[in-house]
């Protein structure tokens, strides 16, 4: 009872910080509700048994990836011309099409999950340990894909991270 | 009698008062449920206050101590009053928003500093099956800390950028730099403990570590790398001198919480001391034998687990403080230096050492 | 001593008997007059070609020259400007000065010669109103941008009693404010806007690395700094016009509170100008007393650097040491003078008093204890890992760009390059001591760190010389223009009497002429630059105070590092605001 008061109040948060994390104008404020709607997925992880995605959700999304992203953000100058530029893209037109499409495949979603019958929240609590068995046993292959791709983006990374030395002070004023 | 029965039996006896008021049980077991949370947030908070009404006047005497002065003598014998004067200053000072600030986020900012620090305490092992929340700890305790420690940069971040002031914005750039290069040495030295007990729970760490100081992890040799590891970037993510480059006074004026005055900033300072605690604590369970006594299990002297716990956390705030006032504080490049080219290879070759330990079976 | 015939030779061979005319000065400073058409080419050359090269700007100046009663020998003009010179490895001084005419004259630049004359030649135009044609960016310096009038010319009113009642409404305070705000296009940075990446920071005039109110407008891209731009004048008080309306003797307190860490180190410029005027000889007791405090005062203020650099790299602790060792040395002083930071304490001629009874045991037992204390500084902060990463290389200065941008005391010393005036010229009885001269090598800010703390104990070393050799004999001269003149006559004859009796009233009449009064001062050398028109008050005061070129060079030392760096070279430059703004 209290689980499935949990699972509903989580995904109805979740659903709705999405939708905000969208409308918002103010890039920083979506990113936040982005944030928000992350943690709400990750406690949806917790309730259905899975900890250990509940936390990594949280380390890699909500703390690692969308600091950087707010980071950037923050960095670019966001004055009132980038909020009258997001208005014109919250423009109905805009909008209309893609959310329709959006609804219909959540319809289908919906469908498939009522199809499939009910599993019950929380039914079985996956371990850390069964996790790194699964990856490390039948998926090693897929993992180590992975990994060989993740070297890729660090060298990648680390080679465009390299600047060439840019001249410093060249500005002009004697003091 | 530990905290968990006590729990225990408080639980019981509630469930029958309200049986006896003809309540169905389970709807009683359910309300308790909820009921336990709200305590164990509010004991969090509790935690976190009584933390920094302690420390601040630790703080104040160790400064005092190590600078050659006396510290606070007047408010109260030997000054002791002092915290709770500083708390009814900041709580009679004005709330002022500059004009130009996102008020929502120059509000959230702090709140989401303090909430990220209390969260962490659910998971804190304060003595034998006694945590906040003993289910989060079900088996992923470590990973909760480390999800939930990267999320107070968030708070930062926010009340730095909310301000509009170039200072706090520059100082949440830097703490925001610093908290996630060096959460990555604390989590591989984290995972060394890790290796070494089985478990990804603290209750389960301290379980290993059973027995006199002589089983305590600090005294394994292959722990001692990730000792200084976890102690380095447990400092550096609680923006403490040497590291305290987010707030750095003379660079920065005051970095984040440059536009801060009553009890917004009396929300980070709390969260701050929350979090030296938090470091402390975790330090303590990790290598330090947590809630165990160092006579022996069971302690031969009976005392509850948390006193011992406390004490051990004591010691590594009070080493935390003398470093504080004794060291000048690192340039932004060169933290990140040591933390990427020091530590984090450090932290590798602290978890290779760890593995080819346990491969050789010495353990 | 320098061979100025020889110097003026090579001039007069370059340019001519006429260009050239030498005036005779009380200082013996190699004083020459050149039109304004030649003065260019005569400072380039003396700059360049002249044997010994004259390679610092030391300072530049000007006198308004239009209610002058007394000038024999010299050229006609309404406005002088003083260029003066200082050659190091010859060990010479020269005073070059260009007579101007007219309400608002206009000169030359010499700022592609010395590039720390950009601020000396702004103070012109600020002060007299003189326009110097070919700066880079003139403008107002020390006064508010909105300040009508030109302060130190004559017709500027020097009291507020001279002046309409001040009154500040609101709006045009608003006003006022306004003036202040930045506007990058003035120095050709582009304006901020999306396409800009560079963010401008105003660092002060009310920030905690600031040491003062100084302001500071960085250009930084991330957190390097492409460029600064030094705004002062905060804390302006208008010290050289005062002196034109003190008498000699009452001006001292306010020399004190020049560099406000110096207490009494102030004072000795002052009082050696207007002894060189008035011809005093200074007893050998009141010469030792003088050096006694002047170097107590270089250690009190070494000790602040030590301490404040040491909190701006972030180390909280050192500095209630060394605050509390300087209070010992403030208990010294108050039982010697019975002030403590400001004891003006030197007179015209002396000293106001003898040493009290008991001074021995006070300084003996200080200078064993510092001796050990600095021993503990050396270890906790020089010696600190952390500290040397951030200060060394950090700023670093080479003895070229450090003489061509006036920098001295330690700032120069810290280059490698021993040049210390107590050494080169012995003012005062410095002749009668042994101390050592320490330099450093690379003239970073860890050099000059290394170079205060080792000043500190070739302080102590003095001290220790005065304590064990204080000769007997009179505090202050017996010259009658030694102020307040000494008693012991006045009661025997009427003719002392009265004369003491107006020395005392309206203060002692000093010789026309001109002079000059230098010290190695605590943060380098310190002048008084006085003109006297033969009355009781001084008809021009010019205070050449060393923190002003050294704060000069912030943008040049700190472009291309960060903001971090920016905080630790401003700590190493070891400037007093009030002596910067004056």
């Amino acid at each position: 009872m209290l689980n499935n008061f949990c699972f509903w109040f989580a995904a109805l948060v979740a659903l709705g910080a999405s939708v905000l994390a969208v409308s918002r104008r103010n890039a920083v404020h979506g990113l936040l509700w982005l944030v928000l709607s992350l943690l709400a997925v990750a406690v949806l992880f917790f309730m259905l048994g899975a900890p250990f995605a509940a936390a990594l959700e949280v380390i890699v999304y909500a703390g690692a990836i969308m600091v950087l992203f707010l980071f950037a953000v923050m960095m670019l100058h966001l004055g009132p011309a980038a909020q009258r530029q997001e208005a014109q893209w919250l423009a109905p037109g805009v909008w209309i099409a893609p959310g329709l499409l959006a609804l219909g495949l959540a319809a289908d979603l919906i469908a498939i999950a009522r199809l499939a019958g009910d599993a019950p929240a929380g039914a079985g609590i996956i371990p850390p340990e069964a996790v790194g068995a699964a990856l490390f046993g039948p998926y090693v292959i897929g993992v180590e894909l992975a990994s060989v791709l993740l070297l890729a983006g660090v060298v990648a990374a680390y080679h465009l991270g390299q600047r060439r030395d840019r001249s410093l002070g060249e500005g002009a004023g004697s003091g | 009698m530990s905290i968990h029965t006590i729990g225990v039996i408080i639980k019981d006896w509630l469930i029958g008062l309200l049986a006896g008021w003809g309540v169905p049980v389970e709807l009683s077991r359910l309300l308790i449920e909820v009921l336990t949370w709200a305590v164990g947030a509010a004991l969090c908070i509790i935690a976190i206050m009584l933390a920094a009404l302690v420390f601040i006047y630790l703080e104040r005497k160790v400064s005092g101590y190590i600078q050659s002065r006396l510290g606070p003598t007047r408010c109260g014998p030997v000054g002791i009053l002092q915290s709770f004067v500083d708390v009814i200053k900041l709580l009679l000072k004005e709330d002022i928003v500059p004009a130009e600030a996102d008020r929502v986020l120059h509000t959230i900012g702090p709140i989401l500093f303090l909430a990220v620090s209390a969260l962490a305490y659910v998971v804190v092992p304060w003595d034998e099956g006694g945590t906040v929340a003993g289910k989060v700890d079900a088996g992923v305790g470590v990973l909760f800390m480390a999800a939930v420690g990267s999320m107070g940069l968030i708070g930062i971040v926010v009340g730095g950028w909310g301000s509009n002031n170039k200072w706090s914005l520059l100082g949440a750039i830097r703490g925001a730099a610093q908290m996630v290069s060096y959460e990555i040495p604390m989590l591989l030295a984290l995972m060394c403990v890790v290796l070494q007990a089985e478990t990804l729970s603290l209750a389960g760490i301290v379980e290993d570590q059973k027995g006199s100081i002589i089983a305590w992890n600090f005294l394994r040799p292959w722990m001692w790398l990730p000792v200084v590891l976890f102690l380095i970037s447990g400092v550096a993510e609680i923006n403490r001198t040497p590291f305290d480059i987010p707030e750095a006074e003379s660079e920065l004026v005051s970095g984040f919480h440059t536009e801060y005055t009553g009890m917004k900033f009396a929300l980070f300072f709390l969260a701050e001391y929350g979090n030296l605690l938090l470091v402390a604590l975790i330090f303590s369970v990790l290598f330090l034998g947590g809630w165990l006594s160092p006579f022996g299990y069971p302690d031969p002297l009976r005392l509850p687990g948390i006193i011992w716990l406390l004490a051990k956390s004591l010691l590594i705030v009070l080493i935390v403080m003398w470093v504080r006032w004794t060291l000048p504080r690192l340039r932004v490049d060169q933290l990140m230096g040591l933390a990427w080219k020091l530590m984090i290879p450090a932290g590798f070759v602290a978890l290779g050492v760890m593995c080819a330990v346990i491969m050789l079976g010495w353990a | 001593m320098p061979d100025q015939e020889g110097i003026l030779a090579q001039l007069k061979q370059r340019f001519g008997p006429d260009g050239i005319v030498r005036q005779l000065t009380a200082d013996g400073i190699l004083t020459v007059w050149v039109p304004p058409e030649q003065v260019r080419a005569v400072l380039s050359s003396l700059r360049d070609d002249v044997s010994p090269p004259f390679r610092m700007l030391y300072d530049l100046t000007a006198v308004d020259e239009r209610q002058r009663q007394v000038r024999p020998d010299q050229p006609p003009g309404d406005f002088t400007v003083v260029y003066r010179l200082l050659s190091l490895e010859g060990n010479a001084d020269c005073r070059v000065k260009v007579a101007l005419t007219g309400e608002t004259p206009a000169i030359g630049t010499v700022t592609d010669l010395w590039p720390n004359a950009a601020w000396y030649e702004c103070e012109l135009w600020d002060m007299f109103g003189i326009r110097v044609e070919g700066h880079p960016h003139l403008r107002r310096l020390l006064m508010p941008p909105w300040w009508e009038g030109h302060p130190l010319r004559k017709e500027h009113p020097a009291r507020a009693t001279e002046m309409a009642p001040f009154r500040l409404p609101e709006e045009r305070m608003a006003l006022l404010q306004e003036t202040l705000e930045f506007r990058p296009e003035d120095w050709g940075w582009p304006p901020p806007g999306p396409d800009q990446d560079d963010l401008y920071l105003n660092l002060g005039p009310h920030h905690p690395g600031t040491h003062g109110v100084l302001r500071v407008i960085c250009r930084v891209c991330g957190e390097t700094i492409r460029d600064a731009i030094c705004d002062i004048g905060f804390h302006h008080r208008g010290a050289e016009k005062m002196g034109e309306r003190q008498s000699w003797h009452t001006y001292i307190p306010y020399t004190d509170r020049v560099d406000y860490l110096g207490g009494a180190m102030n004072n000795l410029p002052y009082v050696l100008a207007v002894e060189h005027l008035a011809g005093i000889e200074v007893p050998e007791r009141a010469q030792v007393i003088r050096i006694l405090l002047a170097e107590l005062f270089r250690i009190i203020s070494h000790l602040v650097f030590m301490g404040t650099f040491a909190q701006d790299v972030g180390m909280m602790s050192p500095v209630f040491y060394m605050f509390t060792d300087r209070e010992r040395a403030l208990d010294i002083v108050e039982n010697i003078t019975g002030a403590r930071m400001h004891p003006s304490w030197f007179r015209i001629g002396g000293v106001a008093q003898d040493l009290p009874k008991g001074w021995e045991q006070l300084l003996g037992d200080f200078i064993e204890l510092l001796e050990r204390r600095l021993n503990e500084y050396e270890q906790a902060v020089l010696r600190n890992r952390i500290f040397r990463a951030r200060t060394v290389g950090v700023g670093a200065l080479d003895v070229g760009t450090a003489i061509a941008w006036g920098a001295t005391g330690p700032m120069l010393r810290s280059t490698g390059l021993a040049w210390d005036l107590r050494r080169q010229r012995p003012y005062g009885g410095y002749d009668q001591f042994e101390f050592d001269i320490p330099i450093g090598k690379q003239g970073d800010c860890y050099d000059r760190a290394v170079v205060h703390m080792e000043e500190m104990r070739q302080s102590l070393r003095i001290l220790r010389q005065c304590l064990q050799n204080m000769p007997a004999g009179p505090y202050k001269s017996d010259h009658p223009l030694a102020t307040p003149p000494r008693r012991a006559q006045t009661l025997r004859d009427i003719e002392t009497l009265i004369h003491h009796f107006l020395s005392v009233s309206w203060g002692p009449v000093i010789p026309p002429g001109e002079a000059e009064g230098r010290v190695e001062g605590t943060k380098g050398l310190y002048s008084y630059y006085l003109v006297s028109d033969g009355g009781t008050m001084s008809y021009r005061t010019r205070i050449r105070a060393a923190s002003f070129p050294h704060v000069q060079m912030l943008p040049m030392l700190c472009r291309g590092l960060m903001v971090a760096d920016l905080i630790a070279i401003l700590a190493s430059l070891d400037f007093v605001l009030a002596d910067v703004d004056r």
